[in-house]
């Protein structure tokens, strides 16, 4: 049997745990097939930065020993699960990036808490995905390792920022991948590559190791194939976590209602979004379609105002480049990330360094959040977008007296090329719909419901529910997912797929904790270089996994 | 230069404190769970948080939110029920994130003050600037008996974590200058501070020395930091400036730092105080500038020059909600507040008939009002009797020999509460005089003895046998024919000789107090 004849990734959560305890496959099955899947297929995505073989293979060795000891009814929700985690999560003993070269080398000494949990459930880790550099953009182009490519047309974006993860599912590369949504950053590329996308309600799912972009809009979700995967993936991801004091005590069953149906339930449209500026004919069209479908299934339509809406994205630039500026003054070359050799004074290195390290779209946030932020600017620009996120957020709260649910558009349009939106300001409007949601931290998804009329690329349409109430949102996909169907893998990925091309993908073994010394940091560092090949040592997993203190190693090795 | 009490007669001194007290005794650091100890080898209680590591989170430390809550109750603050944590960004390698948690326009404590009362010597220097009488006012002050009392404004306390230390290798003395690299150590990044802001109440170096001193004994009290100057876990910076005595608008301000003693505290001020008065006076202006206490070379030097204010960029911190204190809390807090060293003293006036300004210098050091209530215990019914004895050998000859002898700790040697009791004992039943209590308070320092040994071996027991003494007067008379005469002629300053020579007779040991009633007695 070919590994790309047994596509474990084009499976369904529930379908792989059943087999697996049914032993019609082994977890060793899953994953070294899997893998062979993504160095066979991702050289035409690019959506993967990282594999990570050895932990996949002792993810899977744990699951199969479960089950050949009878304890396959204590299997994980998702138990054999292919996942893999946008390049902003730390795993430990991998790289994390954040696709910038200022983290190229930079290894982890420790785990992101929803990572932690994934694996926790039960999914086996297969590895790290493209993003746009520290989440900065809304087509992967910003990644200082190549973009990732629409797997549904290679010429196109996959979106972004999370878009090698939304790229990951829609090819069909793993069944569950989590990325992280500051304005849009989940649903706008699940949109683009026809991914159930989720992003929680902010609070919902621990922040704890997750490279922050903008604090306070930051949240993380998975990208699915079907509503009930990623309503399992919220269950094994969401919680309360003592380490991010942001993070809420919600115990919720994510998958508890999805068979409830709409009936009785009210569905908000919101007008102006209907009427926006931008907003192409074959988008609006599916969602004025999917809530077509949902009156036919009993749900009431009810227009609601949001009238302070139109003011979320002038609010957003000011909040989430101030909170950027802010999170990313770490990167002084200093503990760790790329050093610029050679200087002599603390200023020169600093200044070097994070002109080199960073990319563009990372500097010009930076600049823009400094600006904002310094003494007279603050007051004209800061503390009026922080009114603005007060009204918004009351926005909301008052369209929620009125419906249970919101249907709108994701992006304003389907995937484009590569190159094709070059203007900074162009590219912020792909979240012209998403991002009111990140400034007042309800929950909202991306629902793939088919392809647009006009350039036959996936649209998919947004729920957005009452802050903690995201099992609402999910309810509502669930009943239009009888209509849609599950979204489909991207057809070029579908079985006999063979893009004669495989990728040479650098695996987590060249993690090499210490490696990512200022000082040893060297030409290669910068862009074009992946991860520097070094021959790994070979270490215990389980050491690596615990390894916090190779930090404090690496800053005596400094020291000295 | 013009000395400090030349100068504070034209200028009145602006002065304002910022102290840091690191909250040393608190097990773990303020947002993650490092470990909080001095001197441990460098960078191993670090973790992903203190080290800024991409990703991790703050999670703020409970432990802490009390005792920066203790410490504004202590100084009569009001305690905000809601604040919030802020970030201060600035980039330099101690500081891992690049930004320092903080607090903003709102902190834990706001708005409390501290009364000083300031008497003896250090109480000078403002009374004679500021002509003060008693019951006058001058601004803050009161004129009272013994000097003066001073209201201080606190204007906030607010809780904020330390930065890591720098080690500067290849220059000399650790200084960045000539350093060829610099090592870095986060072991105390994170560690909970808090800062307390007076107003700019404080007017002379004495009442600035007073205050530390205070706020030290509160600290001390509610056991929230060790206060360790040397160590720097209790840090002060000063602000000030001068102007002319009766205006009323400021002058400019310089920043003065490294006052890690109360002597340099002092000195930094006194010096810095004269130093503008000589520039103003010769036409000069002052900058707004840093400077820098140097106590060998007893000079404040330049630090940095603030042409600017420095631009922190502060803006509420997203990773910690705001901070929401609710009443219980606080009335949990307020319930273990220790008695504080103003209650103490009052305590001592009342219970032991002391006066204000006794009991008030008996808890000026922890261990000084420890010992005190040891001996009142040991007195028993005598207490009251012998309080002001005790109370006096504390404040003079205990305090004089802690201020010599900076290693002295007076709870480890031998000068136990009993052998001071005893001590007073003898001088009270007439033993022996007052004199000779300082030589066997000096002797029970140095051999570790019982006083009543003491006095025995020396043979110092006091001849208070009338007969005795009464021989002895009449000999020195009559050996001093001519001097009677001159005395009974008016020169009674001749008292004086004629007690000398009966106690050079008696060898030191006769009674004064007889010998004295005697001798008039006969001369009369």
């Amino acid at each position: 049997m070919s590994a790309l004849d047994h596509a474990f990734a084009c499976m369904s959560a529930s379908d792989i745990r059943a087999g697996l305890a049914a032993k019609e496959f082994s977890a060793r099955e899953i994953a070294e097939s899997s893998l062979a899947r993504v160095r066979a297929l991702d050289g035409a995505t690019h959506a993967f930065l990282e594999t990570t073989e050895a932990l996949a293979l002792e993810q899977a060795a744990k699951l199969d020993a479960a089950v050949a000891s009878g304890e396959a009814d204590g299997l994980g929700a998702l138990a054999g699960v292919p996942v893999a985690f946008k390049d902003n999560m730390n795993l430990a003993g991998t790289h994390t990036t954040c696709s910038s070269a200022m983290l190229a080398n930079y290894v982890s000494p420790y785990t992101a808490t929803c990572v932690a949990r994934a694996i926790e459930a039960g999914g086996i880790p297969l590895g790290k995905l493209n993003m746009d550099e520290f989440a900065f953009g809304s087509s992967t182009e910003t990644s200082a390792f190549g973009p990732s490519k629409n797997p549904w047309d290679l010429e196109r974006v996959p979106g972004g920022s999370s878009g090698g993860s939304a790229a990951a599912v829609g090819a069909g590369l793993a069944t569950m991948t989590l990325g992280s949504d500051t304005g849009g950053s989940i649903r706008q590329p699940g949109s683009f590559c026809g991914a159930v996308a989720v992003k929680p309600t902010y609070g919902v799912v621990s922040r704890y190791g997750v490279v922050a972009f903008g604090s306070s809009l930051d949240q993380v979700g998975p990208f699915t194939r079907s509503v009930a995967d990623a309503a399992l993936a919220m269950n094994a991801i969401a919680g309360r976590d003592p380490l991010d004091c942001t993070s809420q005590d919600i115990r919720t069953d994510y998958t508890a209602n999805l068979d409830a149906g709409v009936r009785g339930m009210r569905i908000g449209i919101v007008p102006a979004f209907m009427e926006a500026k931008g907003l192409t004919a074959e988008v609006k069209a599916k969602v004025e379609e999917a809530a077509e479908h949902l009156r036919e299934l009993g749900a009431e339509l009810v227009e609601v105002d949001l009238p302070n809406a139109q003011a979320a994205m002038s609010a957003y630039y000011v909040l989430g480049p101030c909170e950027a500026f802010s999170n990313l003054a770490r990167f002084d070359s200093v503990r760790y990330g790329y050093c610029d050799p050679g200087h002599k004074d603390l200023g020169g290195q600093y200044e070097a360094s994070r002109a080199k390290g960073f990319g563009a779209e990372a500097r010009r946030r930076i600049m823009l959040g400094s600006y904002l932020l310094s003494a007279g600017v603050y007051d004209t620009y800061y503390y009026p977008a922080q009114q603005v996120r007060t009204l918004i957020t009351q926005d909301y709260a008052r369209a929620y007296e009125q419906v249970d649910c919101i249907l709108a558009p994701v992006a304003p349009r389907t995937s484009f090329k590569f190159g094709e939106v070059s203007d900074p300001t162009d590219m912020y409007l792909s979240d012209m719909f998403t991002i009111s949601i990140n400034i007042a931290g309800n929950g909202g998804m991306s629902l793939p419901v088919g392809l647009g009329a006009d350039t036959n690329l996936p649209v998919g349409v947004q729920l957005i529910s009452p802050q903690f109430k995201d099992e609402s949102m999910l309810r509502v996909a669930a009943a239009l997912e009888t209509v849609y169907g599950p979204a489909p893998v991207a057809p070029l990925f579908r079985e006999g797929a063979d893009f004669k091309a495989p990728a040479t993908i650098p695996d987590a073994a060249d993690a090499v904790p210490g490696v990512d010394l200022p000082g040893l940091a060297t030409e290669s560092d910068v862009p074009g270089g992946v991860h520097q090949a070094s021959s790994a040592t070979e270490r215990e997993l389980s050491e690596r996994l615990g390894a916090a203190e190779v930090v404090a190693a690496q800053v005596e090795g400094e020291a000295e | 230069m013009r000395k400090l009490e030349e100068v504070l007669q034209d200028w009145e001194a602006v002065i304002g404190l910022e102290v840091h007290a690191e909250l040393t005794t608190l097990e773990t650091k303020m947002f993650c769970g490092c470990k909080l100890e001095f001197g441990a080898d460098p960078n191993t209680h670090t973790c992903p948080v203190c080290l800024g590591l991409p990703g991790a989170l703050p999670v703020p430390n409970k432990a802490a939110i009390e005792s920066i809550v203790l410490a504004g109750l202590a100084t009569n603050c009001d305690i905000e029920k809601r604040s919030m944590f802020y970030r201060k960004n600035y980039m330099y390698p101690d500081m891992s994130k690049n930004f320092q948690t903080t607090q903003g326009p709102v902190a834990f404590c706001m708005r409390g003050h501290l009364d000083l009362d300031v008497d003896g010597p250090a109480a000078k220097e403002r009374i004679t600037a500021a002509k003060l009488a008693e019951g006058e006012e001058d601004g803050n002050a009161v004129r009272t008996a013994e000097g003066y009392t001073a209201h201080v404004g606190i204007t906030r306390i607010h809780m904020e974590e330390d930065a890591g230390k720098m080690n500067h290798v290849g220059g000399s003395e650790g200084r960045i200058a000539g350093a060829t690299h610099s090592l870095v150590d986060y072991n105390r990044c994170g560690t909970p501070l808090i800062e307390l802001v007076t107003e700019p109440d404080l007017r002379t170096p004495e009442e600035a020395r007073l205050f530390m001193q205070k706020l030290r004994q509160i600290y001390l009290a509610l056991g929230i930091s060790d206060c360790s100057m040397e160590e720097g876990s209790l840090r002060c910076d000063g602000n000030v400036s001068l102007r002319r005595r009766g205006d009323k608008k400021l002058g400019v301000k310089t920043e003065l730092k490294n006052m890690n003693s109360f002597k340099n505290l002092h000195d930094g001020l006194a010096y810095e105080i004269c130093r503008q008065a000589e520039v103003l006076e010769e036409g000069g202006q002052i900058f707004q500038e840093t400077r820098h206490w140097d106590p060998s070379a007893k000079r404040t030097i330049v630090m940095r020059v603030k042409e600017t204010a420095d631009d922190y960029r502060l803006f509420p911190e997203p990773d910690l909600a705001p901070y929401d204190l609710s009443d219980e809390f606080i009335e949990s807090v307020r319930a273990k507040l220790p008695e504080l060293p103003d209650q103490k003293a009052a305590r001592f006036a009342k219970a032991f008939g002391l006066s204000a300004y006794d009991a008030r210098h008996l808890v000026e050091h922890r261990a000084t009002a420890n010992f005190f209530e040891a001996c009142m215990e040991l007195a028993g019914a005598d207490a009251a009797k012998l309080a002001k004895p005790v109370a006096n050998l504390a404040i003079n000859d205990v305090t004089a020999h802690m201020n010599a002898h900076d290693d002295f700790d007076l709870e480890d040697s031998p000068l136990t509460p009993a052998r001071a009791v005893e001590l007073v004992r003898l001088v009270a039943d007439d033993t022996i005089s007052s004199k000779q209590a300082k030589e066997v308070f000096a002797a029970v320092l140095d051999e570790d003895k019982d006083p009543a040994a003491i006095v025995k071996e020396r043979g110092m027991e006091q001849v208070s046998d009338t007969g005795a003494i009464e021989a002895v007067v009449d000999a020195v008379l009559a050996a001093n024919p001519d001097k009677v005469e001159q005395y009974r002629g008016g020169k009674t300053g001749l008292m004086g000789f004629f007690v000398g020579q009966c106690m050079k007779e008696m060898r030191g040991q006769g009674n004064p107090k007889l010998i004295n009633e005697l001798l008039g007695k006969k001369l009369g």
